[in-house]
């Protein structure tokens, strides 16, 4: 057997249901004030992307009554990853779903999805279709489409944040059955486990796909989206509050939790949004060491600047 | 599994106490350990191995190897027959050849420099600490505030043979490359994980290192590099800081007493992955002035001559 990286390699999107008809405050929100740019538009559905991803989307959003977190998928090698994956998850006893290519969204392969223990429904496929980076494969300029000048324009989606009502559950599944590694984590004074960031990808730096935070099953608690430093995060909260955003009582802030440079905001409909740089210099290795937070260190793990520990912050969003 | 990361550089230095005081009080790094046979161990402030740099006394600069990492110990044996598979033969390395490194296989890659893999090296933990840590380096850290060792460039005569190698035995993925018109590989960037380039090959002699670069968090912090290593009468490159117009990160290049080239640089970039997912980006011979000095755009000669 050769050496070879196998399973899931990286966060594809996320799909969110919106309680807004044809979806037009969605789209005058993500594309004209966030950044992103518009893929395609499916019967009731908006496939959105950030403007260095080569891939068909990364934000699917559609039609809905509520607002509510759908699913979040995931991309792995190849469909011997699909079939070897949903055997995993069969013998724990999690009813896995198979979709042909195409039957669930648009321009996705066969796909498997399944419900974690107490958190959201997971997709995983091995093929998406490219559009292609909107700059080109030919000595391209590396930078922000005019277009897109004067939002905050993120690189990628960075990782997804849900609640779970028990976290520890959660974690134990992402990590055993799907290779998951934990790269920090926040004890409770009793020794359970209250929040854990969890990664998959081997980026520059930045140890978490997925975030675990307390509260009901399977809600939304943020989605992040990569900036390429600090300053563009000052420079994307003024576009933002421009707008008229609903911006984190936070601000700004550095993270010690996660070692980003953060700034958060609301959609219009409640999803908490993340826009974030850096992150710690992690691998997926046997022998990786997560940092470990005390609770009581919640406030500074949260915002290094402002101390306070805002329980609100815990809180899921989005419906 | 697979190979997870750069692990380590070992490189040759005239003057330990010169590199020393460079990489410490320029570069950023803490000075972790030190053996018998004088050797110096070096790391990043956010890196929680033993180190990511061992400096060794020589009558030369140079590289003596490079390091990579395997998710798995079993990983080591799969590396060793798909490495001999090609033709390519295998020395196997006791632990502690190095301090803090477990058993690793060496081979030389097709541009001569030998390459080790290893899955073991000691943690040390992440300079602030592995509990509740602060997200800033330690208080009178001297230097850049270089996070860690990101990737290297190496010289060969013909880069597409070591990219290829990299690619079909190590599961190595190609992000981007420089190509002549008759379709030659000029230069190649590739990758291990996510990231823009692990190890990257350019034009050169074979055997030779072109540079080791650190990674910063921020375009403000390459500048107070720069400001740095002014002050410290550090040699540096003709331009910069600047962009490199390839991969779009900004950096500055300069050099340690030694000769050897050094970059510290910060941007966002996410490659696919694996092998062959997103086709790689395309730089036509004649573009290359600006992917690699975007602003300039002029390859100063001395860009490729020197190496170490």
């Amino acid at each position: 057997m050769a050496l070879k990286h196998q399973g899931i390699h990286r966060l594809g999107y996320v799909r969110l249901a919106l309680a807004d008809p044809r979806l037009l405050r969605a789209r005058a929100f993500y594309c004209e004030q966030f950044g992103l740019l518009e893929s395609r538009r499916g019967p009731g559905r908006l496939y959105l992307r950030c403007w260095h991803e080569p891939f068909a989307y990364s934000l699917v959003l559609e039609e809905s009554t509520d607002n509510r977190l759908v699913e979040i998928g995931f991309q792995v090698r190849d469909d011997a990853d699909l079939a070897r994956l949903a055997g995993l998850v069969e013998r724990t006893g999690v009813a896995v779903e198979r979709s042909d290519a195409g039957a669930e969204l648009e321009s996705l392969g066969t796909s498997i999805a399944f419900t974690i223990p107490g958190g959201p429904l997971l997709r995983l496929y091995a093929d998406m279709a490219q559009p292609g980076y909107v700059t080109g494969y030919d000595s391209p300029d590396w930078v922000t489409p005019r277009p897109l000048r004067g939002t905050p324009a993120p690189f990628f989606l960075n990782h997804v944040g849900f609640t779970a009502p028990d976290p520890q559950a959660a974690v134990t599944f992402l990590r055993q059955v799907l290779g998951f590694v934990v790269s920090e984590r926040i004890d409770s004074a009793d020794g359970t486990l209250l929040s854990a960031l969890l990664f998959r990808m081997s980026k520059e730096v930045g140890g978490q796909e997925l975030a675990v935070f307390p509260g009901p099953a399977g809600r939304l608690h943020h989605i992040a989206f990569t900036k390429e430093d600090p300053n563009d995060i000052l420079l994307a909260g003024m576009y933002l509050r421009e707008a008229g955003a609903d911006i984190d009582r936070y601000g700004p802030t550095r993270q010690p939790y996660g070692k980003t440079f953060s700034l958060h905001c609301f959609d219009p409909f409640g999803a908490r949004l993340e826009l974030c740089a850096g992150g710690r210099v992690t691998e997926v290795h046997s022998e990786f060491e997560p940092v470990v937070w005390d609770e009581a260190q919640l406030g500074k793990a949260l915002s290094w600047y402002d101390r306070d520990l805002q329980t609100a912050f815990l809180e899921p969003s989005l419906g | 599994m697979a190979v997870s990361r750069i692990g380590y550089v070992s490189l040759f230095v005239t003057d330990l106490t010169a590199a020393r005081r460079h990489y410490v009080e320029v570069v950023g790094l803490c000075e972790t350990d030190r053996d018998a046979g004088g050797r110096l161990y070096l790391q990043a402030a956010d890196n929680q191995d033993h180190h990511c740099l061992i400096l060794t006394a020589a009558p030369h600069a140079g590289i003596d190897h490079v390091a990579f990492k395997v998710g798995e110990v079993q990983d080591l044996a799969e590396a060793q027959a798909a490495v001999q598979a090609r033709g390519v033969t295998v020395r196997q390395v006791p632990a502690g050849d190095v301090l803090g490194a477990g058993a690793a296989i060496a081979f030389s890659l097709p541009s001569g420099q030998e390459m080790r893999l290893l899955h073991h090296l000691d943690k040390i933990g992440y300079a602030t600490g592995m509990r509740n840590p602060n997200p800033v380096p330690p208080r009178g850290k001297p230097g850049a505030r270089s996070t860690h060792l990101d990737h290297l460039l190496l010289a060969g005569e013909r880069p597409a043979d070591t990219a290829q190698f990299l690619i079909d035995v190590l599961d190595f993925n190609l992000s981007e490359q420089v190509v002549a018109p008759d379709g030659s590989v000029i230069a190649a960037f590739t990758t291990c994980g996510h990231t823009m380039h692990d190890l990257a090959i350019a034009p050169g002699p074979n055997g030779h290192l072109h540079h080791i670069a650190f990674g910063l968090e921020s375009r403000s912090d390459v500048i107070g590099a720069v400001d740095i290593m002014k002050e410290a009468g550090t040699k540096m490159m003709e331009y910069g800081p600047t962009r490199h117009g390839v991969s779009g990160v900004t950096t500055i290049y300069f050099f340690d007493p030694a000769g050897n080239r050094n970059e510290v640089y910060n941007g966002a970039y996410q490659a696919g992955g694996v092998p062959g997912l997103i086709p790689p980006i395309v730089w036509q011979a004649q573009e290359f002035p600006r992917g690699a000095f975007y602003y300039e755009s002029v390859v100063p000669e001395s860009f490729f001559a020197e190496v170490t």
